[in-house]
This record gives C-alpha cells, structure tokens and sequence, in this order.
C-alpha cells in the first residue's frame, strides 16, 4: 500500500507546475553546457533530472524526462531515437525510486548514481548506439566503461552537495 | 554557447515552413523507420532523392544546414572507423592484424551507415529550422493528445512545456549575466581539470536555480490574478489546421516508401 501511495500522481497546485517548466528550461539549457577536455566531455542535466524526481516524484519525473529527451533532441536537430528516450525515463525512476520523500544521504546518491551507470549508462545507451549504427558492442564498451568511470564519481560529488544546498532546501520548503 | 539550439530557427516563406509541425514531426519520425528499411544501393538513392527535394523545397542553403551537422562529424568519424575496422569476416579481406578486420562488405557497410546518419541528421536539422519552437511545442501537444486516455496529463504538460520553451532564451541570457559577474569576481569558468571545472560551475548553478524559482513564483502569482485555475478547462488560442499540401507529403512520402519496398532486393 505504502507503495502504491508513492506512485500516484501527486496533484500539482500552479506554483508546482510553473516550477517544473522552469526545471525543465533549466535543463534544456544545463544539457547544452559540457565541461571537460577533448577526450572526456559531460554535461549537467543530470542534477535537475535528479531534483524533479526528488521534488515531485517518479511520475511526474518520468514524464518530464521523455519530453525534454524528445523535445532536446528535435530541436537540437539531433537524430531521434526512441531507445535515449527510454533511458532517460529509467535514470529519471532511478533517482525518484532513492531520493523521493527520503532523506539525501551520501548511501543512496551514491547508489544511484552506480545504479544509473551500470543500466544505463553501460547497457541500455551502448545498447542503442549498436542497434543504431550498427556498430560492434565490444568494441564500443571499453571506452564508455573507462569514460563512465572517471564521469560518475564527479556527478557523486556534485549531485550530494546540490541536493544539500541551503538554496535547494529553501526551495524545496517554498513548495509545499 | 553562442550557437545555441533556439537561435537555429530560419526564418524564410517556403512550403516546408508553412507545413502543419504535427504534420512536420509525424514525417520526419517516419522518415527515419524509411531510413532503416534502406538497405541496397538503389533504396538509398531514392533517399537522397527525397531527402534533397524536401531540401530544395524548404529554400535552405545546403552549405547552411551543413553548418548543423558539424557538432556531430567526430560521432560520424568515429562510427565509421569503428565499422571499418572491426566489421565480421565476410567478402574479400583486404588487411588483417589480429582482430582487425578490413573487408570489402566492412567498407560497403560503412559506407552505408555514413549515408544512413548524414541522411537522418540533415532532415531533422530541417525541421528544426523551418519550424519554431513554439510550434513544435503545440504539434507535440496535440499529438500526445490520445494519451488521455492513458490518463497522462497532457494538457499539464503542454503548458510546462511551452513554459519552458518560453523562459529558456530569458534563463540563458540570465546564466550569461551570472557568469560574467562571477568571472569579473575571478571565476575561471572552462580551466584548469574536470573536477575544477565541474566545482566552477557551482557559483553559476546555485544563483541559476534561485532566479528560475523566484521567476516560477512571480509567474505563478501572475497566472492565477488572470484567472488560471488548471489546464483541463479552457479553449485553443492556437489552432493548427491540416491542409492540401500537408496531405500531398504524404502521398510523396507514401510514393518513397513504396519504391524504397520495392527497391529492397537490388
């Protein structure tokens, strides 16, 4: 029952709503902004991913991440492909099914964040660039697993000290 | 930064422009199942057939829209290496070192694939720059619209989205500022290593998110004094009309795909 209760749609008041158009803005602009040198790039829409799931739950988080993956995409001029859109809903339930109405401990941004990585990360997107270009998956993994190893401590790092932030807190209690 | 995605909408009268952005996305979502049902030398011509007339009808230069897919040209590069050099035994070898691989169906595949990718890239970089971005917001809302059904609420998030499309240029503009009066207070965005680079990023990112939510509250405060109470009753300011010429697309497009079916074999 208990579980039940947390997977409802959680009826969003217009302060909500208009909240969470913002976040999306605000990741459609984070997800253009890469940091790095010319062999490891990422970029950071991870950490408003993570703060709708937590603020608003998995499926308001769910729904989120499918229309900024389409929405991205198509007007970055980038080719669509349904499988990203798939990934990012699954990142987005990873962060909701860990941090939402919990406390943000370094456990379970940590185990997210692995969580993310191993499934989607390292599976699903080598999965999609195989099937989309046809290119042998052995050959593509030893990179993304060496590029996802250096990327996922740096997003720890960033991510548990957002979530922490006196900013986001305050936030967070001018929402409900 | 400065090439950013809402400033790639080009702004000329040509039927592809005056398209229905319903009928617009359906096409190019379709188009790229077309680009996979290619798979000989004939089918892929038929292709850059159709791919080039939607170019011409559209009135954009060729040489712009190349401008578009530059970003993506290491993934191309890289793509094709990778199918180069590691393709399964078959056909005749040309070089072999351990488990490289050159071989003749390894080169046609590649050649194929970096046909396939130049192909899908340069119709959605059509897209996008003969629509705009607020109506390829409606045209998505109204294509989620059976999604009712699923009691997915659409028109919610039809009004966040065009929200958000709305406040993304001010929030950029916005991120600038902040960087510049970090960087006049002696940030260095973009040096030293990834850790530093990603820690930089902080004194931009906190100041962000609280604009974004003080703007959310102001806007918030501001709908409701107009009388907004939720997206499910009210009626369409913005009204999308199919016409002629939207069906005649596909009827092309119906054309294509036949020869391309047809084509499969050679």
């Amino acid at each position: 029952m208990k579980t039940m209760a947390r997977l409802q749609l959680p009826k969003l008041n217009t302060l909500s709503m208009v909240t969470l158009g913002f976040l999306m803005a605000v990741q459609l602009i984070l997800g253009r902004f890469t940091v790095g040198n010319q062999f490891i790039r990422f970029g950071f829409a991870f950490l408003v991913m993570a703060l709708v799931a937590k603020w608003f739950g998995p499926l308001w988080g769910i729904m989120t991440a499918a229309m900024i993956d389409l929405v991205g995409t198509l007007l970055s001029g980038g080719p669509f492909f349904i499988g990203f859109t798939l990934s990012a809903i699954l990142s987005s339930f990873i962060y909701a099914a860990l941090l939402y109405q919990r406390p943000v401990t370094w456990r379970r941004v940590i185990i997210a964040q692995v969580l993310i990585m191993l499934v989607v990360d390292l599976v699903l997107n080598t999965l999609w660039i195989a099937i989309m270009y046809h290119t042998a998956i052995w050959a593509l993994l030893p990179i993304r697993i060496l590029k996802q190893l250096i990327v996922t401590p740096i997003q720890i790092l960033l991510l548990y000290p957002l979530l922490k932030s006196q900013v986001i807190q305050g936030i967070q209690g001018r929402l409900s | 930064m400065s090439k950013f995605i809402f400033g790639r909408y080009l702004p000329l009268n040509s039927v592809v422009h005056r398209l229905d952005p319903r009928n617009k996305l359906l096409l190019s979502f379709c188009y790229i199942i077309l680009v996979f049902l290619a798979n000989s030398w004939v089918s892929y011509l038929i292709l850059i057939i159709l791919t080039l007339g939607a170019i011409a009808a559209s009135k954009i230069k060729l040489g712009f829209l190349m401008r578009g897919i530059r970003p993506l040209i290491w993934l191309i590069v890289f793509t094709v290496l990778l199918q180069i050099l590691f393709s399964p035994v078959g056909g005749q070898v040309y070089w072999h070192w351990a488990f490289i691989n050159i071989t003749q169906s390894g080169l046609i595949n590649a050649g194929f694939i970096f046909i396939r990718f130049l192909l899908i890239i340069m119709m959605s970089t059509l897209l996008t720059l003969s629509t705009q971005p607020l109506d390829i917001a409606t045209g998505l809302a109204s294509l989620m619209r059976p999604l009712r059904w699923l009691h997915v609420p659409v028109d919610t998030l039809a009004m966040m989205l065009s929200i958000a499309l709305r406040f993304v240029p001010t929030l950029m503009d916005e991120a600038q500022k902040i960087m510049n009066a970090q960087r006049a207070r002696g940030v260095d965005f973009g040096e030293g290593g990834l850790i530093k680079q990603a820690k930089s990023l902080i004194p931009l990112m906190v100041p962000l998110f609280m604009s974004a939510f003080n703007r959310a509250e102001d806007l918030s405060t501001a709908m409701e004094a107009r009388g907004y109470q939720d997206s499910e009753h009210r009626s369409q300011y913005r009204i999308l009309t199919w016409q002629r010429r939207d069906t005649v697309t596909w009827i092309i497009f119906g054309v294509g795909l036949v020869l391309i079916l047809i084509s499969r074999r050679w």
